[in-house]
């Protein structure tokens, strides 16, 4: 728990104040929409941490030939399925394989048997038909959300794509945020010469057409990743977070509790991270919220261009864009990704309105 | 006055040569040329020769360094010579870019006129109609299609409009049979392609600019000077209208500003969900393309039209707020 360094926010009786943070907490928590939202992000969140147990061909735990194994860890990292399936020539197709190769074999199967990265084929499961490919996979008992044109199970595709959408959006405002907070926090402490050059920098970025730099970088590279978006999106879309970082120092480097730390001796960076970078944390994170939903926009956007991450790729955008070529017939390969993708706007939006109302203090002085 | 415009004059054009000058290193880095990135070329039996490259590169001068060559894309942009589209058999830019504007007015005109003719009364009405459940209902609504995709919402319409219900034309600008059709007809044909994408264009910032003006009315009213219109008895359509909507005109003109660029830099992925033929297409188009020249020209016309919505907005500012001066 960081000292409240903020005696603005602390209350004035005896209690043990909660500090900023703590407050903070409380005001949101009594949004109802706002909480709704967190509720949904975090539920997402474990979706995408837990993707290959809800939903994949690889069992979550097996018995074979007398050894435990977690295959479905494959679908994080290749190289962690065990090399003894490949080296017995399972090629991935686990409940056939498992019990003619060794009959005393159990595993336990994700709740939904599909495959976002392949298309289920006839009989790999007792008595189950292989998965529709074309225009005919509307959804039905075994493919929930329906098939895409190669077959492939559109509802394994979402809750796998869940990871792309949430880390897109964390890690590159995670990469913006430092960089924001870094360029806005010199240009505002230190002033003089540095800033005239960082904001001329920052205007320079933000008139240069993202789109342009974006798809100019991802041309650069051969074979896009989804680490490469992030990167990507991060590196373009921190100005609004430096512009307001900038301009939260600028105001800070004034107030008595700077000049009190400098009057103690504290060094300069002293100062700016501890103290300025602190008291800045809360303004700056409502467009981080706000960030993060343009990000997973831009990251599905991308993919419905056909620049996103190279395929197999399972993105809400990349099903938006196979959906938009047999348009006439395929409508679920667009509204269930589509909703997917409003929710999660939807959702963080709704944080992000939360948190300001919840650290911004001139809302706060209105309400008491 | 004067100073201040030289001053942020002189700034906007040193940002301007800035700004171009990182383009067009970027995209001069991208892998491939204008020559080699052309679809049609992937055909082996069309494919030109190395040696007709080389001449060919020579010729449009793409054997030079990208520093080289960008002084003299400047130099020529100084006397108004935008350079020609080398895929597009040696168009000049500036005729390339002309023929998509109306496209591209067409659709970012009608859905600013809209957006204001619907926003404005809405904010009002919200305002005057504050805590009520309808009031309550309609901003729901607002909040959650400020939230809602474009492009997503783009798809859903036309699953449900052309689809569906198969009242409006899936794509396109116009019908095959256009030419033969009356003007009368024409422009009816115009309409029906227009109306998906206007509306995909409208409501976002519909939403957004009712949300803004119901803020900002919010904030106005609970001023002293509303409270003595009131006590004074002036009628409360000509409070709102005359004493506190004319208070939010600040922050709305500023925003009229910034919307300037977005009237012709269309957008990139509503246009190639609707095959409209405007500027994000032909954006999007020279990228793929390599088509240095009118990417460059496409860029050099949006920075410009940002930087002076810019400064439009400074000005205005001081147009519509007398506090406010630039001496």
């Amino acid at each position: 728990m960081p000292e409240p360094t903020n005696n603005m926010m602390m209350e004035e009786n005896d209690q043990a104040s909660l500090g900023f943070w703590g407050e903070a907490w409380q005001r949101f928590r009594r949004r109802r929409l706002a909480m709704l939202a967190l509720c949904f992000v975090v539920f997402m969140c474990l979706m995408a941490m837990f993707a290959p147990l809800i939903v994949g061909t690889k069992p979550i735990v097996c018995k074979y030939k007398g050894n435990i194994y977690f295959p479905c860890l494959g679908y994080y990292n290749r190289s962690w399925e065990n090399p003894i399936f490949r080296k017995d020539r399972f090629r991935n197709r686990y409940p056939k394989n498992l019990k003619t190769k060794d009959p005393e074999s159990w595993a336990f199967f994700p709740l939904v048997y599909q495959d976002p990265y392949r298309r289920v084929r006839d009989g790999e499961w007792e008595d189950r038909p292989g998965n529709p490919s074309g225009t005919d996979g509307s959804p039905s008992r075994l493919n929930w959300f329906g098939t895409n044109q190669q077959g492939y199970d559109v509802f394994a595709q979402m809750v796998h794509g869940t990871q792309i959408a949430l880390s897109v959006g964390f890690v590159s405002m995670g990469i913006a945020g430092v960089i924001g907070l870094t360029i806005g926090a010199l240009a505002g402490y230190l002033g003089g010469w540095v800033d005239v050059l960082l904001s001329r920098v920052i205007e320079l970025v933000m008139c240069i057409p993202s789109l342009v730099l974006i798809l100019a970088l991802v041309a650069m590279l051969d074979d896009v990743t989804n680490f490469h978006l992030m990167a990507i999106v991060g590196c373009t879309s921190w100005t609004g977070i430096a512009r307001l970082a900038r301009a939260e120092f600028l105001k800070l480097k004034q107030m008595e509790f700077i000049t009190a730390a400098r009057a103690m001796g504290a060094s300069r960076w002293r100062i700016m991270f501890r103290h300025v970078l602190r008291n800045s944390l809360a303004p700056v994170l409502v467009p981080i919220t706000f960030g993060i939903a343009a990000a997973i926009l831009i990251e599905s956007g991308l993919s419905y261009l056909g620049f996103g991450a190279s395929p197999p790729n399972p993105s809400w955008g990349t099903l938006l864009k196979s959906g938009r070529s047999t348009i006439q017939q395929t409508w679920w390969l667009i509204v269930f990704p589509g909703v997917a993708i409003f929710l999660t706007v939807l959702a963080y939006n709704l944080i992000g309105e939360g948190l300001q109302e919840a650290t911004d203090p001139r809302l706060r002085q209105d309400s008491h | 006055m004067a100073s201040y415009l030289i001053r942020r004059l002189a700034l906007a054009s040193l940002t301007l040569l800035l700004i171009t000058f990182v383009v067009y290193a970027l995209i001069r880095n991208m892998p491939g040329t204008p020559l080699t990135a052309d679809p049609a070329m992937m055909d082996p039996s069309k494919q030109i020769s190395p040696e007709e490259i080389d001449r060919l590169n020579r010729l449009y001068g793409l054997d030079k360094p990208w520093h080289v060559a960008y002084f003299s894309w400047l130099k020529n942009v100084v006397q108004l010579d935008f350079g020609r589209s080398i895929s597009q058999n040696n168009a000049p830019v500036a005729e390339l870019i002309r023929e998509r504007v109306p496209a591209t007015m067409l659709l970012s005109v009608s859905s600013l006129v809209l957006t204001y003719l619907l926003s404005i009364p809405l904010g009002l009405w919200s305002t005057v109609k504050s805590g009520t459940r309808t009031e309550r209902t309609v901003s729901t609504v607002l909040y959650m299609l400020y939230s809602l995709p474009s492009f997503v919402a783009a798809l859903f319409l036309q699953i449900l409009l052309a689809v569906k219900l198969q009242w409006l034309p899936l794509y396109g600008m116009s019908s095959d049979n256009f030419e033969t059709l009356s003007t009368v007809g024409k422009t009816w044909d115009v309409f029906l392609h227009a109306l998906m994408p206007i509306i995909c264009f409208t409501y976002g910032s519909l939403a957004y600019y009712s949300r803004f003006i119901r803020a900002n009315m919010q904030e106005v009213v609970r001023q002293d000077y509303i409270r003595t219109a009131r006590a004074k008895g002036v009628s409360p359509g000509v409070v709102v209208w005359r004493h506190a909507f004319r208070n939010t005109l600040i922050p709305l003109v500023t925003l009229i500003g910034l919307t300037l660029p977005s009237l012709l830099s269309g957008a990139v992925i509503l246009e190639q969900i609707f095959t409209w033929p405007g500027m994000g297409r032909l954006y999007f188009e020279a990228i793929g393309r390599r088509d240095y020249d009118t990417i460059m020209g496409l860029t050099l016309m949006f920075s410009v039209l940002t930087l002076l919505g810019q400064l439009l907005a400074d000005l205005l500012y001081a147009v519509v707020d007398p506090r406010v001066t630039y001496d």
